[in-house]
């Protein structure tokens, strides 16, 4: 079965709607405050980012033109190269985790349980994504922690050595991918559940009749279906990935060394603790590049698989 | 549009849809709306414009430190005596949250970029060259002025301290409190391990020795030697006593004015110049090497921990219910300890162990008037207030620091927290007068990050490790301190 369209594509040009002179202005002047936000708080900033990449400014002194030199030292600082490549590793497996991880859950709690446990169940889920990455972040600190943590406690109760958790390259990365995730699935997981939920019964029953059970109805059924919303939530899971800032700062400070350093951490500590504004916002600019050309791609790739109803 | 009943609607059933408020129109009900609109505008006026904030558009005296609320609110007995003493200036206390001085900094320089910069800030040795080359005014001038006040003063206060706060020759700030890296002992899991207090010159192999023996009393659940990975107290201290810095380290010229008003009689006046300069990296000398693989030794040993970035929040817990056997610490651990339950008995404190020397690291802070302080004639008043024997008193009133005046440093101020050693705190300077300040140069952020980066690389490897990591730390120095602040 496909449920892709067979109808071409028209042009459908709407009606002509004649407003009144008044309620044009109206309609303006209530836009206004969002617009004017938007401008001062959103595109201003933007392009003082995209100017100041081309001058060298700590706050205190005027700044001065350098032209490309931002980006020649982006390209000569190892640690910035680093960074950019621990947050595309990052990227690549948070977010396949993150959304295995919801539209598993989702998926599960499709089947039949008690509704009390269902819905103790979606809170439980969601719960983490509304608390404070930063106080999250501490707390794991402190479970993780070599010498004193519960983690290291718990499984020394089976005979389990202790786990430099934070402080060696791979368990600390390892560490950040899961505390990440474990905050963030909730959202991908409410979108699946919904997507999921909205699916017309007498496509599985039909699917049923047909013979295919597990697997081949999931993927022969359920995931085109879905399909809209695997995108979407792709979408908004790899850009909040490639921000990524809280918990590698407040459980590792980017240590131990590189290890877990992301591109806006380098942003932050160029701009606020070394006073490089210019630097910070050529690697700004170069993440948003980055941002851009991902969004893009997945959108182009999208028409492959992604089916609308 | 009229609020007429449109065919079809049902007749309102709840007596408060008959009201006068459901025949409002939606003219009236936009107007009503835009009514509030201003209302609210006119009421959020200080906020929308930023003149809430504290100092903005005050003609008062606008003093920003590291602390909360609670902090600022701890210094009133502090700012009513300076009050009675200079009714004419007017004085406003800002506390600035931060994790740390980096981040307290950070804000500082926000403030500064926003248009509303503090006239006076409390600034730590991690800052002070950044501030004395970029924002602060140097008190050279005032110094000499009052040189008759501040005879007082200097005369109570190590010239070590001082030397920490001159750059390039002048003087930016009057240390206030400092603390040194000394070590903290466990007494308890010391007499568990059937050890004494150590000598005053103990050496790093007796320091290594003492932490076999603690393991060996406590084999789990247990840290001989807990270290944190930053500039005070990580792996400093024991650069310094092996006679070597990460940072090539040499003293700017100048400063002979305040040596030789204030200090002409101190034994190492023939060292002292115009304030310390780290201006090249020395992470590839062999003793900086030598110094990382001990450490590095001592973690694969399991006598030390993998050393953790940023303060340790956790460790006066930890070190109170004996789960830690040393540590490296200042004075500010007295009162921590205390409060966490720990009798005077329970913990000492000796000086850092010999290596090549005992030289010691320390950390110290105090008021820096800004150069663009709206009245700095007001703004070293306050300064110079706060450097007097009364206001030290106020400001530091229990051992949570350890105040820069010698004579505060006494039997009474640690009677109630102990630790009984307490004399090690200001011996520190008067037995090793050439311990340092933190290394930090303008560029101290960039030079702390590279610094923490490759101490956590460096201790856990092999000893090949150490070499390379070092390599790395040689390079990113070169980078940081390349950079102009």
């Amino acid at each position: 079965m496909t449920t892709t369209s067979t109808v071409p594509r028209q042009t459908v040009k709407p009606p002509a709607v004649h407003r009144s002179f008044v309620e044009r202005w109206l309609a303006r002047i209530f836009l206004a405050p969002t617009v004017l936000g938007m401008a001062l708080f959103t595109f201003l900033p933007i392009i003082a980012s995209l100017v100041l990449a081309f001058f060298r400014w700590d706050i205190i002194s005027a700044p001065q033109f350098v032209g490309l030199d931002n980006f020649a030292v982006l390209a000569q600082d190892p640690t910035v190269r680093v960074s950019f490549l621990n947050t595309i590793v990052f990227v690549v497996v948070a977010v396949i985790l993150q959304l295995g991880i919801a539209l598993g859950l989702a998926s599960m709690l499709q089947a039949r349980m008690p509704s009390w446990l269902r819905v103790f169940l979606r809170s439980t889920f969601f719960f983490p994504l509304v608390l404070s990455a930063a106080s999250v972040s501490i707390f794991m600190r402190y479970m993780f922690n070599e010498q004193f943590g519960v983690v290291n406690w718990l499984l020394s109760l089976v005979g389990i050595p202790a786990v430099p958790w934070l402080t060696s390259p791979t368990a600390s990365a390892a560490v950040v991918v899961l505390v990440y995730v474990w905050q963030n699935f909730g959202f991908s997981f409410l979108l699946f559940l919904g997507a999921l939920t909205n699916i017309p019964k007498e496509l599985h029953e039909a699917a049923n009749l047909d013979g295919a059970t597990g697997w081949k109805q999931f993927s022969n059924v359920t995931l085109p279906l879905i399909s809209p919303t695997v995108l979407v939530a792709s979408v908004m899971a790899i850009i909040s990935a490639l921000q990524v800032f809280d918990q590698p700062y407040v459980l590792t400070n980017g240590g131990p060394g590189d290890s877990t350093r992301t591109a806006v951490m380098v942003i932050f500590e160029s701009a606020f603790q070394q006073l490089e504004f210019g630097k910070a916002s050529a690697i700004g600019l170069v993440l948003t590049v980055l941002i851009l050309a991902v969004t893009a791609l997945q959108f182009r790739l999208s028409r492959r698989f992604v089916f609308y109803q | 549009m009229t609020s007429e009943k449109t065919p079809g609607q049902q007749a309102p059933s709840h007596p408060l849809q008959s009201s006068k408020l459901s025949q409002l129109t939606r003219r009236s009900m936009l107007g009503l709306g835009g009514l509030a609109l201003a209302g609210a505008t006119v009421g959020a006026w200080p906020r929308l414009t930023g003149a809430d904030i504290p100092g903005r558009g005050s003609k008062a005296l606008n003093i920003a430190i590291l602390g909360t609320a609670a902090d600022a609110a701890g210094r009133q007995g502090l700012i009513q005596a300076f009050t009675a003493a200079h009714p004419d200036i007017p004085v406003q206390l800002q506390a600035i949250q931060g994790a740390d001085w980096k981040d307290f900094f950070s804000k500082i320089l926000t403030m500064v970029a926003a248009g509303t910069p503090p006239d006076v800030v409390y600034v730590a040795t991690e800052g002070a060259q950044l501030f004395a080359d970029k924002l602060a005014e140097p008190l050279d001038s005032y110094v000499r002025r009052d040189a008759a006040q501040m005879s007082d003063y200097f005369d109570d206060v190590h010239p070590s301290l001082l030397e920490a706060f001159m750059y390039q020759g002048s003087l930016y700030q009057l240390p206030l409190d400092w603390n040194a890296a000394n070590m903290y002992l466990n007494t308890t899991t010391f007499a568990q391990a059937g050890l004494d207090r150590p000598k005053d010159d103990w050496t790093k192999d007796d320091f290594t020795a003492t932490l076999r023996a603690l393991r060996k009393a406590r084999p789990a659940d247990f840290t001989p030697y807990y270290w944190t990975n930053r500039l005070f107290g990580g792996v400093v201290p024991w650069l310094y006593a092996n006679d070597t810095s990460f940072l090539s380290e040499t003293k700017a010229p100048g400063g002979d004015w305040l040596w030789d008003s204030f200090y002409p009689n101190d034994p190492a006046r023939a060292t002292r110049g115009g304030g310390y300069q780290w201006l090249g990296p020395n992470a590839e000398d062999g003793r900086v090497i030598e110094t990382f693989d001990y450490l590095r030794e001592l973690v694969a040993e399991g006598l030390g921990v993998r050393p953790e970035s940023g303060g340790g929040n956790a460790l006066v817990g930890l070190f109170g219910n004996n789960r830690i056997g040393t540590t490296p610490a200042g004075g500010y651990w007295a009162q921590g300890l205390h409060e966490a339950g720990m009798t005077a008995d329970q913990f000492d404190v000796q000086f850092f162990p010999r290596w090549r020397t005992q030289r010691h690291q320390f950390g110290a802070a105090g008021y820096a008037i800004m150069r663009t302080a709206k009245d700095k004639d007001a703004a070293w008043e306050w300064v110079k207030f706060c450097s007097s024997r009364e206001a030290m008193q106020l400001a530091i009133p229990k051992p949570n620091t350890t105040p820069t005046r010698r004579s505060m440093v006494n039997e009474s101020f640690y009677s109630a927290t102990g630790p009984r050693h307490w004399k090690v705190f200001y011996d520190t300077l008067d037995k090793f007068p050439t311990s340092g300040p933190i290394p930090a140069p303008p560029q101290q952020a960039a030079v702390e990050t590279a610094l923490m980066k490759n101490v956590s690389t460096a201790v856990s490897g092999s000893s090949a490790d150490v070499r390379t990591a070092m390599g790395a730390l040689q390079r990113d120095l070169e980078l940081a301190l390349r950079r102009k602040s």
